[in-house]
């Protein structure tokens, strides 16, 4: 027996090769009633954890599959899957923090009073309410590359067509751009009516392929007459005309794309999340807890659409394809904002596994978005910090 | 600052520990399942894998007939697949409908486009040129010249890899250097590159009559072995993991040895073009039968051939990890779902993009040179 070769010479791995060999590939792993045609799946199966078998030697190929043995097969095969795709497993980040304290170890600092950041896949775009500035920071090493200015009330962040856009919480209701190619400086105000009046101007947008939304909420909170303007508006890129629409809501804080319909969160009351046709019409609406946070950002995960309140500390998760309630989420942390990174949902301080709905922990978090790798969560503060989970 | 509820992160931490689903304790919607399968059912429920065999009951002791575990796979694996997209950790569900509504990326003349993750390459045949455009934000970041005939680029080995067209040439760039002339790798193949792949050992380029080996070494120029039998006029070149494949404008789709041997010849239809892999099958466009044909990459057996869905002389394809895009000269953009050969829809591009023509993807958007219009539209 040689000692460990660490560095093999390239001509001695050649020689080696096609050498190697499963060493109970013969008897298809532990199974020794398994054909070689079947052998390869029935192996990854095993390999991957999704079953034992029917005994330590057994696989028994030729049995049927009851429903619920599909379920184990079909759950934890899909599990396997997305564990596996996500970037984290390449960079090999397979932790979660769950800590009781984020250490202030690569906290950035940014614009004051941040809002809801958003993702572009390099970097974490951040609104700052007030002065009204909007900072970048590289995802990879949290530094702090840009602040725009000009952005006055800035709320919320989405990036689409390779451009960034803010709603600002004006009286008459702003959308902001900035073209991430250009030098830093001012935002460019795109539209400037979107509706929502003082104390309730838009803090919400969703990109459909072509249209932009914002959600304009009116003041359903401080309720003095007249109640400021509330809409929901159309906003077309190039153009930049502006559609407003009344008809269906009443104080409609939020608006989510789930690949196919906009969703509209309406805290009324009653408090329903409504979808609508291409042209804002309510199309359905699902009631849903009362809904009083701030920022209110749902999110979608493939499948279905997480809708958080900070008032019950619940997420109500409902089936996009049918408008379905499938769950509903309790825990003290919950707030108005959730984010989506692939596997798992964070709502306010609340991390679940989108997969499972379980519950896997609690840490100091905020409005917050997801580059794929981490979490970053904006912590309401002048001078405001992002910080990465 | 206009918050009605400020949290303070501080005080979020409180009552870790009790978070519960309320539904737990009767499984979701089902009173028939037992506590060790419960987790799985609710997975698939939660999924939407199935809905359970009525509103309340899953019957977990019931058969499986083979299409309901044909269900139970596929949308298992679609939404696998479409949550380990990069696109769904940003939220990004979207199809853009309209890249031109705020301007395209401005690339004079783009010919072809390729990413190596973090940015757009993208070559320019006349004046010669590449130049680096990062995708987060469009930026143009750097220029190189003096690739006369530069056509399409493979990024391999952290290297950007250009073929050369009609200079003869293969081209290579460091992209860790300051932009400006590139490298030339060999300047004398047989007849005009078009197509270059990897297969981990060696490059390969596709000539417009012969396909080229060629072996990396520490210094420039590379061996080259070139193979002509069974090759008529090869088109585009790619690696699939296990075997190089070609197409050729009279043989097919052919597949070769790792020597270059034509070692299978599939008869995919007149004047097969532009190839890519999606992890199962081979996707190739038939420019004047406006069609797509898709290729088992095991045994090359025809899976479908696709038609519709707007393809009108159908110039480039790609795969971003869930969809495939088919531009067409004729105008615009068409997109299947890889998983199960839906058609997704056509974007026309009419009246702004003059002709779509390379595509590539950056795992989150598709990115497509519009020549004449000297821009790239980012779907």
């Amino acid at each position: 027996m040689k000692p460990k070769l660490w560095f093999a010479p390239i001509g001695l791995v050649a020689a080696l090769a096609g050498a190697a060999t499963g060493a109970m590939q013969d008897v298809c792993g532990p199974f020794t009633d398994v054909s070689p045609a079947l052998c390869p799946y029935v192996l990854e199966m095993y390999y991957l954890g999704v079953t034992a078998g029917t005994s330590p030697t057994t696989f028994s190929p030729d049995s049927v599959v009851t429903r619920g043995q599909a379920a184990v097969f079909v759950s934890k095969g899909v599990n396997q899957a997305i564990a596996r795709s996500s970037r984290r497993a390449a960079l090999g980040q397979w932790w979660t923090r769950v800590d009781d304290q984020i250490s202030q170890i690569g906290w950035t600092q940014v614009a004051d009073y941040p809002g809801l950041p958003i993702a572009d896949g390099a970097d974490i775009w951040v609104p700052g309410q007030v002065p009204g500035e909007v900072s970048r920071v590289r995802a990879s090493d949290g530094k702090l590359l840009e602040t725009w200015t000009g952005a006055e009330e800035a709320t919320s962040a989405l990036a689409a067509m390779g451009r960034i856009f803010i709603t600002g919480a004006t009286a008459q209701g702003t959308l902001f751009m900035i073209d991430p190619a250009q030098p830093v400086g001012e935002v460019v105000t795109v539209a400037d009516n979107l509706g929502g009046g003082e104390f309730g101007g838009t803090r919400s947008l969703a990109f459909d392929g072509s249209r932009i939304w914002t959600a304009q909420a009116g003041t359903p909170f401080i309720p003095i007459p007249p109640y400021p303007l509330y809409s929901i508006a159309i906003v077309t890129p190039g153009s930049w005309d502006v559609q407003t629409i009344t008809d269906g809501f009443t104080h409609p804080v939020a608006v989510v794309f789930d690949g196919t319909s906009i969703w509209v969160v309406d805290v009324g009351p009653p408090s329903l999340l409504k979808k609508l046709d291409a042209a804002g019409a309510v199309v359905q609406a699902v009631p849903i807890p009362s809904v009083s946070d701030y920022f209110v950002r749902p999110t979608f995960d493939g499948a279905n659409i997480w809708v958080p309140s900070g008032d019950t500390h619940t997420v109500t998760v409902i089936r996009a394809a049918t408008g379905e309630v499938v769950a509903t989420l309790s825990a003290p942390g919950v707030a108005g904002t959730a984010a989506f990174d692939g596997s798992r949902v964070l709502t306010g301080s609340e991390l679940w596994d989108a997969q499972t709905l379980q519950h896997l922990g609690t840490t100091p978090a905020g409005p917050a978005c997801s580059d794929g790798v981490n979490f970053w969560f904006a912590v309401e503060s002048a001078p405001g910090y992002l910080v990465r989970m | 600052m206009r918050g009605w509820t400020l949290a303070l992160v501080a005080s979020v931490a409180m009552g870790a520990g009790v978070a519960t689903a309320v539904v737990q304790d009767v499984c979701g919607p089902f009173t028939d399942v037992s506590p060790a399968f419960c987790p799985y059912v609710l997975e698939m429920y939660y999924l939407g894998i199935t809905a359970g065999t009525s509103p309340t009951t899953y019957s977990p002791e019931a058969m499986v007939t083979r299409g309901q575990a044909a269900v139970f796979v596929s949308k298992g694996v679609n939404q696998a697949i479409a949550r380990s997209s990069r696109r769904a950790a940003l939220a990004q569900w979207w199809t853009t409908k309209r890249p031109e509504a705020i301007g395209l990326t401005p690339v004079t003349g783009p010919t072809s486009v390729a990413s190596d993750g973090v940015d757009v390459w993208v070559s320019a045949q006349v004046p010669g040129t590449v130049t680096r455009v990062r995708a987060s934000d469009g930026r143009v970041l750097d220029t190189w010249t003096g690739l006369p005939g530069a056509n399409s680029i493979l990024p391999a080995m952290g290297r950007i890899f250009v073929a050369g067209g009609d200079s003869g040439k293969i081209y290579a760039i460091d992209p860790a250097q300051p932009p400006g002339l590139p490298s030339i790798v060999v300047s004398d193949l047989p007849s005009s590159s078009y197509s270059l792949a990897f297969d981990g050992v060696r490059l390969w380029s596709a000539n417009a009559d012969s396909v080229s080996l060629l072996t990396p070494a520490p210094t420039y120029p590379w061996s080259i072995v070139t193979r002509t039998e069974g090759f008529t006029i090869p088109g585009e070149i790619l690696y699939d993991g296990r075997y190089i494949w070609v197409t050729d404008q009279d043989a097919g789709l052919l597949k070769l040895d790792a020597e270059g041997a034509v070692i299978q010849s599939v008869p995919v239809g007149p004047e097969p073009g532009p190839l890519v892999f999606d992890g199962a099958n081979l996707w190739t466009t038939l420019l004047h039968t406006d069609a797509v044909v898709v290729v088992s990459s095991v045994d090359g057996s025809i899976r479908a051939t696709l038609t519709g869905n707007g393809l009108n002389l159908p110039n480039d394809i790609a795969f971003d990890g869930e969809r495939v895009m088919v531009t067409s000269f004729f105008e615009g953009v068409s997109y299947w779902r890889a998983a199960d050969l839906a058609p997704l829809g056509f974007v026309s591009t009419g009246g702004f993009g003059v002709s779509p023509l390379s595509v590539c993807s950056d795992g989150i958007n598709f990115w497509v040179a519009f020549s004449q219009s000297n821009g790239l539209g980012r779907f």
